[in-house]
Formats: structure tokens, sequence, C-alpha cells
């Protein structure tokens, strides 16, 4: 599961460009590294047939309400947005390509002003015209529902008036739509590099406004414009189904139009049952790592159609609450940092984990390790002696506190050994374990009072602001529910945050480090960031998983329109 | 699920009618003559003693834990080793397989070996026992209590007092127990549970008593209901009515003295019943709350490793198989020995 970005504070547009030329250039050289050439490669493929994909299951069926990968490979099938990320493996996918504008727009401005235009001839499923205003209906809908992605938009002028306004009708001045030219216009206040992004990802994803009406449709899907439609079967988060069948109004020559008729999206909380369903064929490929035991089993005897490697880049960390005692002091958290030894949470990964010490993932543009780490080796066991005397001097030896998980395995575990790490260094430490489905939104509610618990970061784009912005700014903080869990407020890391982003990543490549490690030094220790985990693709004897595996893909981790059946 | 126990003393036989009244003959009093009975069978007898060895280890647990396996129930240890020869074995490979059943090779250390978070397993198991005994007996004491009053409730008033109380005992016996189990535990393990003055917090042990000292009571409360219902229109009842004795009086001083061998026959079976829904509860997540040990739980998180480390769900297992049988046993034994015509069943 992975929680999805946001785009925090002010925004430099002018370099936008640059980067997106920058990606757009890389792609070429890195097109050996990719197993699938989307869109071009689909040709190659074998086309048709239905396939069946086990998953714990999308957390929504509403474009706009999703935040878990889960639903995000399934939805980004429905729902197309102005922009995508490139139908491909590897670094390729991270690309991005215009979607439903005609191509991706040179700011103005000063890098504060978009002009798309909407592709001629577009329909959603149902037969309506695609136009210029259901964008500016999906912004309208992200701010005013309110939901954690809500402050991607907030960058738009006049966004946040709307949001507070309450009402569907109020105005959004900072978009201008024309249905009748197709021409979109949108105007920042300040300029962002990563507002393109913004409008690529599953969440921007548009439906005609006549049906995309301001409440959850989870329980409704309203039609959508990619390239397979969707049906709930049954939103069951425990045995539930729903199914994507080809759409035949899909006509977008930058997205894959998808190899295989039909996907059966099979929801299950239960990964070993969906393991062996996979091994026997009842599925063709799950969404989840296998577990326990049948990892090692899997890796062994089914190499042919299994795969495992770094997959897009993330971080697992402890989040502290810095709001709330014990963690609204230094010491406290200083502790848990010098106590935490990943070489032991690299055991309950089964291996699968690679210790870190920054928060952004390796891979990432600004990625540089901490050398050395403040903590001590992070391949080296933990300090737990400083960690009590941490404890004892801040007088906190016998605080009450709570570690928050889910019940996702191995999460459980992982919150387990922190529970009992906590112990030792002089807290009285509980755990409370929470459905995965609403363990994110649980979390991110102030009123819950979360004071530590697991947490994770996965990739949404290849942009350091992805991480930054939306794990520790006071903007994310103020969002509700917040993915800034511990709820960090520092005016630097926001103006920091603010600054880099306003340029090219690649460009402040080494701002980007500096802040990575101000944000863990002994001074602020605000996040225990532990390791990057290795992701997995399990597929069944009738896929050709060597042709067309759609792993790894970067957005989506597996990008289901690549599947193909031997 | 569930049928309800056909109804207590008929009589049956006339082998046992012949002994019951030659003990009746010498002047014994019931109670030591069920005593005699109990004597007399030694299947019952020797898993009370196994009862009663469970129960010695489980308070021992502390002192196997501080003095044998030094650790507690909750450390972990995931990064440790232990000397084996020459060399040293992690307690948790890297691969993230725990270590297997140790016996003495570490002085008592990972006697049954390590789960996943490199916990001793024995100690946890020790601990265990007392979380489901704690339960089963706590719970047990509530659903008696309940069913008592319900039924004598219902039983002796009559009327619409028994039509309401009935109803609502079929409306809970219409749910299977495990999912109304399931259902109560989810919903009260997050928030804890809130009733006026009385808070408990969520992953109290009090919850799971609760939750299953509740579900059990119609099992226990109909057929008391049904054994009331034949006192109440007996002679001694009416005699007492003579007497001017209110309705409380005769339900507590008259009818409660004449269902003690049934409730006595019950006790253990419901500990049982109780020890049995705990553990699938806990597998289910829904029961006693991490890092308590319990059984229920310990089996479900050894599920993902059977096959690299089967001793993770055998052990506990074994345990919670022991238990529930040598109480069954000997909740038969003790049916058996109050009243060998009795056909009271709880079956569930």
């Amino acid at each position: 599961m992975r929680k999805r970005a946001r785009l925090p504070g002010a925004i430099a547009i002018g370099l936008i460009l640059v980067f997106v030329l920058a990606a757009c250039g890389s792609s070429s050289s890195n097109n050996s590294t990719s197993s699938s050439g989307g869109a071009a490669s689909t040709g190659a493929a074998k086309q048709g047939g239905t396939i069946k994909i086990g998953t714990v299951g999308p957390d929504s069926y509403d474009p706009q309400e999703y935040q878990t990968v889960q639903a995000d490979s399934a939805m980004h099938l429905v729902y197309e947005g102005l922009l995508a990320f490139k139908d491909a493996t590897g670094q390729a996918s991270t690309e991005l390509v215009p979607a439903l504008a005609d191509a991706i727009p040179t700011p103005t401005n000063g890098g504060k002003t978009y002009v798309f235009h909407i592709r001629s001839g577009l329909h959603y499923s149902d037969g309506e015209p695609v136009e210029a205003s259901d964008v500016v209906n999906m912004v309208k809908r992200n701010l005013f529902l309110g939901g954690p992605f809500s402050s991607f938009f907030n960058d738009i002028v006049g966004a946040t008036k709307y949001a507070a306004a309450k009402k569907t009708g109020a105005p959004l001045t900072g978009m201008i739509a024309d249905d009748k030219t197709g021409k979109l216009t949108i105007h920042l206040m300040t300029p962002d590099t990563r507002v393109l992004y913004a409008f690529a990802i599953g969440e921007s994803g548009v439906g005609p406004k006549s049906k995309a009406v301001f409440k959850n449709m989870t329980g409704h899907p309203f039609p959508g414009d990619g390239p397979y439609t969707l049906k709930v079967v049954s939103p069951s988060p425990t045995n539930g189904e729903f199914i994507l069948t080809k759409n035949p109004k899909f006509d977008i020559p930058t997205i894959a139009k998808g190899n295989v008729n039909q996907i059966d999206g099979m929801v299950s909380t239960n990964v070993n049952t969906m393991t062996e369903n996979v091994i026997n064929g009842t599925l063709d490929y799950m969404t989840e790592d296998p577990v326990g035991d049948l990892l090692p089993q899997v890796e062994a005897k089914y190499k042919d159609r299994f795969l495992i490697g770094p997959g897009y880049p993330n971080t697992y960390y402890f989040f502290m609450n810095s709001t709330l005692a014990p963690f609204n002091k230094l010491a406290a958290r200083e502790a848990v940092n010098y106590a935490i030894d990943s070489r032991a949470l690299e055991r309950i990964f089964g291996g699968r984990l690679h210790p870190t010490c920054n928060l952004l993932p390796p891979g990432m543009v600004g990625y540089t390790p901490i050398t050395p780490c403040p903590w001590g080796d992070p391949n080296g066991p933990g300090n737990i002696a400083k960690a009590q005397a941490l404890v004892k001097s801040a007088g906190l030896t016998g605080s009450p506190v709570t570690v928050w998980t889910n019940t996702k395995d191995p999460r459980p575990a992982i919150a387990d050994y922190l529970r009992s790490t906590l112990d030792q260094i002089g807290f009285k430490a509980s755990t409370k374990t929470v459905n995965q489905t609403v363990y994110f939104s649980t979390i991110g509610d102030p009123k819950t009072k979360a004071q530590i618990g697991f947490d994770d970061w996965f990739q949404d784009f290849p942009h350091p602001g992805d991480f930054m912005g939306n794990l520790l700014t006071t903007a994310a903080a103020k969002s509700l529910p917040s993915f800034n869990s511990g709820f960090v407020s520092n005016p630097y890391i926001d103006s920091q945050v603010n600054k880099l982003d306003a340029q090219p990543a690649a460009s402040v490549a080494s701002g980007w480090a500096a802040l990575d490690k101000y944000v863990n030094d002994p001074q602020h220790a605000y996040v225990v960031p532990y390791g990057n985990e290795e992701d997995t693709a399990f597929y069944s004897t009738r896929m050709n998983v060597s042709q067309c595996s759609g792993y790894p893909n970067l957005a989506h981790r597996v990008d289901w329109s690549l599947l193909c059946l031997k | 699920m569930a049928t309800e126990p056909a109804p207590v003393a008929s009589t049956e036989g006339t082998g046992f009618e012949a002994v019951a009244e030659r003990e009746h003959a010498v002047g014994v009093g019931p109670w030591k003559l069920a005593g005699r009975r109990l004597r007399r069978n030694k299947v019952a007898l020797g898993f009370l003693v196994l009862f009663v060895l469970l129960v010695a280890l489980a308070l021992a647990a502390p002192i196997w834990a501080h003095d044998v396996a030094h650790t507690d129930p909750d450390a972990n240890h995931l990064t440790e080793s232990l000397r084996e020869g020459k060399g040293s074995v992690n307690v948790v490979a890297f691969s993230g397989i725990p270590i297997g059943p140790q016996w003495f090779k570490a002085g008592g250390k990972f006697l049954l070996g390590a789960d996943g978070n490199g916990r001793d397993i024995m100690v946890r198991l020790l601990y265990g026992a007392r979380t489901s005994l704690e339960i089963g007996v706590s719970a047990a004491l509530i659903t008696t209590i309940l069913a008592v009053i319900v039924a004598l409730l219902a039983g002796y008033l009559g009327g619409i007092v028994d039509t309401i109380l009935t109803r609502a005992m079929d409306i809970v016996w219409a749910f299977p127990v495990v999912i109304l189990g399931v259902a109560l535990g989810t919903a009260l393990s997050i928030g804890g549970l809130s009733l006026g003055p009385i808070t408990i917090q969520s992953g109290s042990l009090a919850i799971p008593i609760l939750i299953i000292g509740c579900v059990y009571v119609p099992y226990i409360a109909r057929p008391l209901r049904g054994q009331i219902l034949s006192l109440r229109e007996k002679e001694f009842i009416e005699a007492a009515r003579a007497q001017g004795m209110g309705s409380v009086r005769i339900m507590f001083s008259e009818i409660l003295p004449n269902l003690a061998s049934t409730i006595v026959v019950f006790f253990p079976l419901s500990i049982a019943n109780a020890i049995l829904l705990e553990a699938y509860l806990s597998f289910l997540g829904a029961g006693v709350q991490a890092p308590t040990p319990s059984w229920g739980e310990m089996i479900s998180e050894g599920i993902n490793r059977i096959t690299t480390a089967p001793h993770l769900t055998i052990v506990p297992g074994v345990m919670l198989i022991l238990t529930v049988l040598s109480l069954n046993i000997f909740g038969d034994g003790v049916r058996d020995a109050l009243d060998p015509r009795a056909k009271v069943r709880m079956e569930l």
C-alpha cells in the first residue's frame, strides 16, 4: 500500500519544461531497460483473453478518493487525466506523456500559466464527449471533497477560496475552460515544478461533469475515459470483485490500449491464499508480495514467473507525532532513532529490506547516502544504552506510548519490534492494530492522536518533493487526513521545500540532499527511516512474463495494460 | 452450531435407579455420593490431574521466564544468536525463519523455539495459558451468573417476562457464536467499551471476557429455564408460596439450590468453550490484542510459517487441545457423578 503525493506550497514553473524535457531525453537512453514499450509494444503481444488478478483491493472506486497503489493499478486504466505516465517498464515509466491534452504545455508567465488543449473527438465510455470543463470539475471535486489529494491543487489561483466556500457552484478563478475550442488555461499563484505530475497521477482522472458529482462515488463509479471500463461486482473489502473490460470508445494514441479484453479483480485479504491461487493458476497475477514460507518457496520453484527487484522507490519509516508527548521532545525522537536496529527489521521483511538512514530513497534525485549516519551504521546494531540514557535524562522513563500499525503482514510484526524496543529503552509501550484499509486515514487525523507507528511512502512521481513536501511540511500537516503523520511543522523545511520545488529537481539535487539530512539530523530527528523494500511480481503459467510482465513500472508497480497471455 | 440440551433429570433404566436407591439407603448425602462416583471414574480424574498440571504450568510462567529462559513473553530477540557447539545460530535467520526447538541445548532458552519476532515460544506458551485460563474462568463465571439470573426470571415469573427474555435469547442464539464474537470483538478492539461510568480500554482482556461471557448465555440459560419450569410446579414451591415467601426469595432459596448440580456440570464445560472461542477470536484478530500472548494468536502468527517452522502452530495447538479435552472429559465425569441418569448436554 502506498500513499499518494500532494502538491505543497510555492512553486516555480520555469523549470518544469526543462525537467520534462530531461525526462523525455532520458527515455530514449533507457529504452534498453524496458521489457515492454507501452503502446507500441502491445502490437507484438498476444491480444485478447481474460485474466484474473488477486488484490487486497482498492480502498475506493472514486478516482478522487483512493490512496493505495492497489487502487491506482486498476483505476488509472479507467480514468485518464490531462497527462499520464508512459505505459512502459523501467525508467521509461516515469516519463510524462500527453493524455487528454494534445501536448505537454510549456509554461508561460514566469512559470505560472499553463495552457492545455483537449484532444478533439474524445468520448467517455457512455458516449459523452470529453470537455475541458470536465477537468475543472475534477479539480473542484478534489477541493470540495477535501480528500488527501486536494492540496495538489492548492496553488491554483482561487483554489483555497473555492475550498473554503464549500459551494459546488462557486467559481475557481484560476482555471478557465473553453469547451468549444477545448482550451484550458490554468493560472498558478507561484511556480511549481511538480504541477504537471499532479495532472498525471491517477487521482487526477476525469469523468463527465454531469455524472462526476460532488460526493464520494465509490459505490457508483462514474464513466471513465481510459482504455478499460469499470464494473464493481461486489465492493466487499474481504471478498469483493470488480471487472475491467476494454472501452470500445477509447482512442488516445499515447496511452496503451491494453492487451487483454477483460481483467477480473478478485479482492481478498488473505495473501497466502492469493499466492496459492497464482501457483495453481486460479489467479494470473497478484498485487501483493508473497509472505512467510511462501516467499522462499515461490522464489525457488517459480523463477520463470516470479520477478523481484528494487521496484519503484520507497522508504519505510516510523512516524513520531511531534505535537504529542513524549515525541514533542527531541530527546525522545533521538532515542528511537538510536535504538532502532534495521537488521532486525530486515529479518521481519524476510531479507527484502535494505537498511537506510535517508528518507529519500535510492534512485531519487537528491538521494545521497548520509555517511556517517548520525544514529550509527544502518547495517549495525542500535545503540540501546544511549537511547536509554536519553529517555532517562529527559525524564520520560515509564511514559506510556502506543505504537500504531495495520493488519497487513508483516506490519503487526514491525510494530511489535518497535514496541519491544521502546520498552527496552524505558517507555511503557503498547500496540494498536487497525484495519489496513483505514489505517492511513486514521493516523492522518490529528483527532486520533497517534503517537508513533508504522509508515511508508512509495514514489508517486520522480521528484524528491513528492517525499519531503507530502511527509514533512506544515501545509501537509493541515490537510485531512494528512500524510504528515507526525504533524511536523518547521518553517525551515517549509521554506526549503518551496524554494527547491520552484526549480528543476536535478538542478538543486544538492539542496534536496541537504534537506534529507536536515530532517533526520540529531537536532530534529523527525522520522525514523529504516529501509527500502524490494517488491515482487508473481504470475500464473498462462501469462507471458518474458514479453509483457508490466514490471517494474515506477508509477503503478505493474502496468496492467501491458499484461498479456501466452 | 448449537442445539438445546435435553431436559435435565429424565429417568431411564432401572439399573441406575437401583444403584441410587441402594446408596440412598445407607444415608449418604448427594454431594458425597457424587464424590464417590467421581473417584471411581479414573478417566475423568486423569484429565483433572492433567488440567491441574496445566494450571500449575500457567502459574509457573514467571518463574520459567525469569529464571530459566531469562526473557519476557513480549521481548523481541530478532538479531540475537545462540551458541551451538563451536559456532552460533541466529534466533531469527536473515530470511526471517525463526529457530526451532532447542530443548535444553541453550539452558532452557528457546526450549520450544522462537517465533518470527524472536520471542521465546515456551515463555509465550505459558503466559498464553494464563491468558486462556483467565479468560476462560472469568467468561464462564459471567455466563453462568447471567444465565442463572435470566433463567430464574424467565422460568419462574413466566408470562411477558419469559416471552421477552426467551425471544432475546433466541436472537442471540440465531447468530453463530464465532461470527457474533468476531463482530463484537472487531467493533470493540479499536475504541474500547464505554457504558456510562464504565470504560474499558481497547486491548484490555476484559473485552474478550465480556464478549465470550455474553454470547454463551442462551446456551446455559435455556436448559436451566426448562428445569425451572418443571421445578416451579413442584409441591415444595407451592408450600413456600403458601407460607408467604416472595418470588425473589423462592427463586434464590428454593429453586437455585436445586439447579446447583446442573450449574456445576455446566461450569467446566463453559470454561472449555470459552477457551476455545477465545482461541477462535484471537486467531481471527478479534480477541486478545497483541502483544498479550494467547494460544489463538500464536497459532495465527505461525500459520504463515507452517512449513518451515511448524512448531509455531503445533505447540499452542496441542496445548489448546489438551486443555479443552481435559475440561470436557472432567466435565462429563462430573455430570455422570452428580446425576448418572441425567442427559444434560451443552452441545456447542
